[in-house]
C-alpha cells in the first residue's frame, strides 16, 4: 500500500520526463531546462540511463552542460560522466564548461577538484587544454593527496594529448617533485606517469636517473600503498641496478615481504625485483631468498587457471636461470583433472624442467605421474605427456631409467592405437640419446616398427615420418623388407614434406649398396626435379655429384653417411643467454608470456614512418641496381671475345654507371664503396650527367664498345 | 515520505520554482561582477568568463537562477543555448566603451529577436558609472536604440557594480515585472 502511494506521489510530484509522442529527446530536453531543480536532476539521470544503454543522446549536450554548475555532488558527477562521454562530439561547446572546470578545480570538496581536473585532461578537445594550466598547477600543489595523485596522472594524459603544451607549461618538473611526495600513492602515480611519458618520448624525462635518485623513497612507499601502486613501484625498482651488494641486499630485504602478497601481480613484480638483484649479492643455492621466491611462485599455483598459466610461463623463464629453484615443489605442479588444457600442457613442460636430474626418487615419481597422463583422453595432452616421458628419460640420462621409459612408451604404443607418431618420435629421441650401444633397446624399438603395416598412413606428421625413415637407415639390419618399406615413401615422395624428403634421401644414399640400383636413381631424379624445396634439391644434387665421381666414390659416400650424429643431450628447448636476460628483466609483462622481448613486439613506435620510407627507398635502389647490372651483363656477353683490357673497361664503366645511379637516388653512404669511387676516377668515359634513365646508360655502354 | 509531500507542495505553491535570469553583454562589461555583487554583496576579482557562471539567489521571496554568460566573441554564438525558459534578461553595457556601443546594440537586438525570448523582460545596466567619461543612462539608451523595442517591458538603469550603485534598484524593477508576468 505504502509502496503504491509512494509510487503515485512520486509520479505526481517529481514529474520525471515520460516518453510522449514528441520523442524521448524532446522530453528529456524539456526536463533538463525545467524550472524545478529536482526535475532537472531526474532528467539528467534519465539521460545517463539512455547513454549507458548505448543510445545517442549527444544532441542534449548543451542542455546537460547547463547543469554542470550545481552544488549537488551527485548531479555534478552525472554531468561529468556525460561530458566525458560526449565531449568529442561537441568540441566547440565544451568551451562553455571551462569556467566551471576551473572553478570546480578550486572547490572545497576534494572529490570535485579531482573530477574537474580529471575530466579536463581527458576530454580530447584542444580548446579546453588551453585553459588547463592554472587548475593543473593548483591541483598539483593541492593539500589533499587524492587530488595530487589525480593531477599527477593528468600530466601524463596531457602529455599524450599535447606534448608541446605539456613541456611549455613545465609541469613535468612538478611531476619530478611529486616523486618526493610524502604520500605513497602520489609517488606511485608520479612514477607511473613518468614511465608513460618516458615510453612515449625518452628524451623528455631522464627516467633511469630519476629512479636512481629516488630508490629510497620507493622502498619507503612500498609498504604503505595499494596493490596497484606497489606493482608500479616494483616495476620502477626492477629498472634500477643496485650500486653494490649492500644496496642490493637492502632492496631484496624490503621487497621479500611482498612475495607473500595475495595479489599475483605484486608477487611476480617482487620476484622480478629480487631476481634482478640476486646476482649482486653473494648467494648460494640454498640461501633463504630462494626458498622465499619458490614459496611465492608456489602460491601462484592456487590462483585461477588463467593466472596459473601466466605464472607457469614466467616460471619457465625463471627456471632456466635457476633450475634448482623449485625442485622440491614438484607435487604442486602435478596436473589436476579439472585444469584447462593450456594449463595442463604448461604444467607438463614445467614438471620436466624442474625435476632434479640427480634425484632418482623424484624422477621415478614423475615417471609414474607422466605415465598416468599418457593414459588420459585429450589427444594434445597425451601426446605432450609421451613427449615429456622421453624428455624426462633424456634428462635423467641413465641407461636403466631410459630402458624403463622405453618400456612404458612401447607399452603405450601397443595399447593405444592413435599415438604412434608421438611414441615413435619419443623413442627415436631416446635412442639418439643413449641407444647406440644398447642393442636390446634398438631391437625393442625396431621390432615394434617392423610389424607396422601401411606406415605411410599410420604416421601423420612430417617429423614422425622423418624419424621412421631415420630408424630404417640407422639400423637396417633390424628390419626385413627394407626396400619395400622405403619404396612406399619414395612413391609418395612429392607429397611428403621436406624433413621426410631429406631423411629419405640420406637413408637411400646410405643404403644404396644394398638396394637395387633403380631405387637410388629414381629418388635422385625425383628429388632434383619433383620438389620445390631448395634444400632438398641441393642435397640431392650434391649426393648425385658425389656418386658420379669417378674414383672410389663409395668411400666418400660412406664417409658422408656414416658419420654418427651428435648425441642428443637434451630435448628441452632453451633461450639464448641474451634473450633469457631480457625476459628476466621483463618478467610479469606480456613479453614473458610470448617469450618475446617488448622491443620486438612494438615495431611500430616513433619514427616508424620514416623507417618504412627508407626501407622502401632502399629496396627500390637495390631493385634498380640489379636490373641495370643484369642488362649490362647481357651486353657484356655479346662482346665476350674481347681482350682483357676491354673487360676491365667494362667493369670500370659498370661502376661508373652505378655511381650515376647512386647519385640519382642521392645515395647516402649506407654502404661505403671506396673501391668504386676510386674506380670512377679511372673511368675512361666521364659520367654522363643528363642520362639518368636505365636505357640511356645502357646505350652509353654500347657506345663504349 | 515527507519529502514527497513537501516537493508536491512546492510544486503547488511554486515555492521551489526557480526564475531563470540571464546576464548578457559584451566582454568586460562587468557581468560576473554584477552576479557576485547580487549573490554575496561583494566585489570579487574576476577573470574573463570562458563559459558561464550560475548562481541561485533568493530575492524578495523569489528564487532566482542567475546565469552569467561569457561575453567573448567566440562564446556569444552559444548564448542561444540558454534562452529557453528565461524569465528575464539583464543586458550589461560598459558605458565608457563608446566604440563598441554599436556592437552591443547589434547583439542586443539580435538576441531579442529570438522566439524563446519573446516574453522575457529586459533590464539594461549602463555600468561603470564610477568611471570618468561614462555615458549617462539616457545616452546609452539612445545608442542602443532601446525605444525601438515594442511589446516588451524594458528599463535602463545607470549602475556601478564596483560601488554597488543602481544594482538593487534595477533588480527591484525586474522582480516586480517578472512577478506580474508569472502570476
Amino acid at each position: 500500500m505504502e509502496k503504491k502511494l509512494k509510487k503515485f506521489l512520486q509520479n505526481a510530484t517529481r514529474v520525471a520526463p515520460k516518453i510522449s509522442k514528441k520523442g524521448e529527446l524532446f522530453e528529456l530536453r524539456n526536463g533538463l531546462v525545467s524550472q524545478y531543480p529536482q526535475t532537472r536532476k531526474d532528467a539528467i539521470k534519465k539521460t545517463i540511463q539512455q547513454m549507458t544503454l548505448g543510445k545517442d543522446v549527444s544532441s542534449l549536450f548543451p542542455d546537460i552542460l547547463k547543469n554542470i554548475a550545481a552544488s549537488d555532488v551527485e548531479q555534478k558527477k552525472l554531468v561529468y560522466l556525460y561530458v566525458m562521454n560526449y565531449a568529442e562530439t561537441h568540441p566547440e561547446l565544451c568551451i562553455l564548461a571551462v569556467n566551471t572546470f576551473v572553478s570546480d578545480a578550486q572547490d572545497s570538496n576534494p572529490l570535485i577538484r579531482c573530477m574537474a581536473i580529471r575530466t579536463m585532461s581527458m576530454i580530447r578537445v584542444d580548446k579546453i587544454l588551453e585553459y588547463v594550466e592554472i587548475p593543473l598547477r593548483k591541483t598539483l600543489q593541492d593539500d589533499n593527496p587524492y587530488v595530487r595523485k589525480t593531477a599527477v596522472i593528468c600530466v601524463a594524459k596531457l602529455f599524450a594529448l599535447n606534448k608541446e603544451l605539456c613541456q611549455e607549461l613545465g609541469v613535468l618538473e612538478d611531476l619530478v617533485f611529486a616523486l618526493e611526495d610524502s604520500n605513497p600513492m602520489v609517488v606511485a602515480n608520479a612514477i607511473a606517469a613518468l614511465s608513460d611519458i618516458y615510453s612515449a618520448d625518452s628524451s623528455v624525462v631522464p627516467l633511469p636517473k630519476l629512479i636512481q635518485q629516488h630508490v629510497s623513497q620507493f622502498l619507503l612507499a612500498l609498504n604503505e600503498c595499494t596493490e596497484w601502486a606497489r606493482i608500479i613501484i616494483l616495476g620502477a625498482l626492477a629498472e634500477y641496478t643496485a650500486k653494490d651488494s649492500i644496496e642490493a641486499g637492502e632492496i631484496i630485504d624490503r621487497v621479500t615481504p611482498h612475495l607473500q602478497h595475495a595479489n599475483a601481480a605484486v608477487v611476480l613484480a617482487s620476484i622480478k625485483v629480487v631476481i634482478k638483484n640476486i646476482p649482486k649479492i653473494q648467494t648460494n643455492v640454498d640461501s633463504p631468498i630462494f626458498s622465499k621466491i619458490s614459496s611465492g611462485l608456489v602460491s601462484l599455483m592456487s590462483t585461477p587457471p588463467e593466472m596459473q598459466y601466466v605464472a607457469l610461463r614466467n616460471i619457465r623463464i625463471i627456471l632456466e636461470k635457476y633450475p634448482q629453484l623449485l625442485s622440491r615443489e614438484l607435487r604442486i605442479f602435478y596436473v589436476k583433472f579439472n585444469d584447462p588444457l593450456y594449463v595442463k600442457l604448461e604444467k607438463i613442460d614445467t614438471l620436466v624442467r624442474l625435476v632434479d636430474p640427480s634425484n632418482l626418487k623424484q624422477c621415478t615419481l614423475l615417471l609414474a605421474e607422466l605415465k598416468e597422463y599418457a593414459l588420459e583422453f585429450e589427444p594434445e595432452f597425451v601426446s605432450r605427456a609421451i613427449l615429456a616421458l622421453s624428455q624426462l628419460g633424456v634428462k635423467y640420462s641413465d641407461v636403466k631409467f631410459i630402458r624403463k621409459v622405453l618400456d612404458i612408451i612401447v607399452e603405450l604404443c601397443n595399447t593405444r592405437d592413435s599415438f604412434q607418431d608421438d611414441c615413435l618420435i619419443s623413442m627415436c629421441n631416446l635412442l639418439r640419446h643413449a641407444g647406440h650401444e644398447e642393442d636390446e633397446m634398438i631391437t625393442q624399438v625396431c621390432s615394434l616398427a617392423q610389424v607396422w603395416s601401411s606406415v605411410e598412413s599410420l604416421l601423420q606428421t612430417d617429423y614422425a615420418k622423418c624419424n621412421y625413415v631415420w630408424l630404417l637407415g640407422q639400423f637396417p639390419a633390424k628390419f626385413s623388407n627394407i626396400e619395400q618399406k622405403l619404396q612406399v615413401f619414395i612413391d609418395s615422395f612429392t607429397q611428403e614434406e621436406s624433413l621426410t624428403q631429406m631423411s629419405l634421401l640420406i637413408t637411400v644414399v646410405r643404403l644404396h649398396a644394398s638396394l637395387s640400383g633403380s631405387v637410388l636413381q629414381n629418388l635422385l631424379n625425383l628429388a632434383t626435379t619433383g620438389t620445390d624445396e631448395v634444400d632438398v634439391r641441393d642435397m640431392a644434387i650434391m649426393y648425385w655429384r658425389c656418386l658420379s665421381l669417378e674414383d672410389s666414390n663409395d668411400d666418400l659416400i660412406n664417409e658422408l653417411c656414416n658419420s654418427s650424429l651428435p648425441e642428443v643431450a637434451t630435448t628441452l628447448d632453451t633461450f639464448s643467454p641474451e634473450l633469457l636476460e631480457t625476459l628476466l628483466a621483463e618478467l610479469s609483462l606480456l613479453s614473458s608470456i610470448y617469450y618475446r622481448p617488448v622491443a620486438t613486439m612494438t615495431k611500430f613506435n616513433m619514427g616508424s614512418n620514416n623507417g618504412l620510407k627508407n626501407k622502401q627507398l632502399d629496396e627500390l635502389q637495390f631493385l634498380a641496381r640489379d636490373e641495370i647490372l643484369k642488362n649490362m651483363n647481357e651486353d657484356n656477353l655479346l662482346d665476350f671475345d674481347d681482350d682483357s683490357n676491354s673487360a676491365t673497361n667494362t667493369a670500370v664503366t659498370n661502376s661508373s654507371v652505378l655511381g650515376d645511379l647512386n647519385d640519382l637516388f642521392d645515395f647516402t653512404p649506407v654502404q661505403p664503396q671506396p673501391v668504386e669511387d676510386s674506380m670512377q676516377n679511372l673511368s675512361l668515359k666521364p659520367k654522363t650527367e643528363s642520362s639518368t634513365t636505365k636505357s640511356s646508360n645502357t646505350k652509353d655502354l654500347l657506345d663504349l664498345f | 515520505m515527507g519529502n514527497f509531500f513537501s516537493s508536491m507542495f512546492d510544486r503547488l505553491w511554486g515555492v521551489n520554482k526557480e526564475m531563470r535570469i540571464l546576464i548578457l553583454g559584451l566582454d568586460g562589461a562587468g557581468k560576473t561582477t554584477i552576479l557576485y555583487r547580487l549573490q554575496i554583496g561583494e566585489v570579487v576579482t574576476t577573470k574573463p568568463t570562458i563559459g558561464f557562471n550560475v548562481e541561485t539567489l533568493v530575492y524578495k521571496n523569489l528564487k532566482l537562477n542567475v546565469w552569467d554568460l561569457g561575453g567573448q566573441t567566440s562564446i556569444r554564438p552559444y548564448w542561444r543555448c540558454y534562452y529557453s525558459n528565461t524569465a528575464a534578461v539583464i543586458f550589461v553595457v560598459d558605458s565608457t566603451d563608446k566604440d563598441r556601443m554599436l556592437t552591443a546594440s547589434k547583439e542586443l537586438h539580435m538576441m531579442l529577436q529570438e522566439e524563446e525570448l519573446q516574453d522575457a523582460a529586459l533590464l539594461v545596466f549602463a555600468n561603470k558609472q564610477d568611471q570618468p567619461g561614462a555615458l549617462s543612462a539616457s545616452e546609452v539608451s539612445k545608442q542602443l536604440s532601446l525605444v525601438e523595442l515594442k511589446d516588451r517591458s524594458w528599463s535602463i538603469v545607470a549602475s556601478s557594480a564596483i560601488k554597488g550603485e543602481g544594482i538593487s534598484e534595477g533588480l527591484d524593477w525586474l522582480i516586480d515585472v517578472v512577478r506580474e508576468e508569472q502570476l
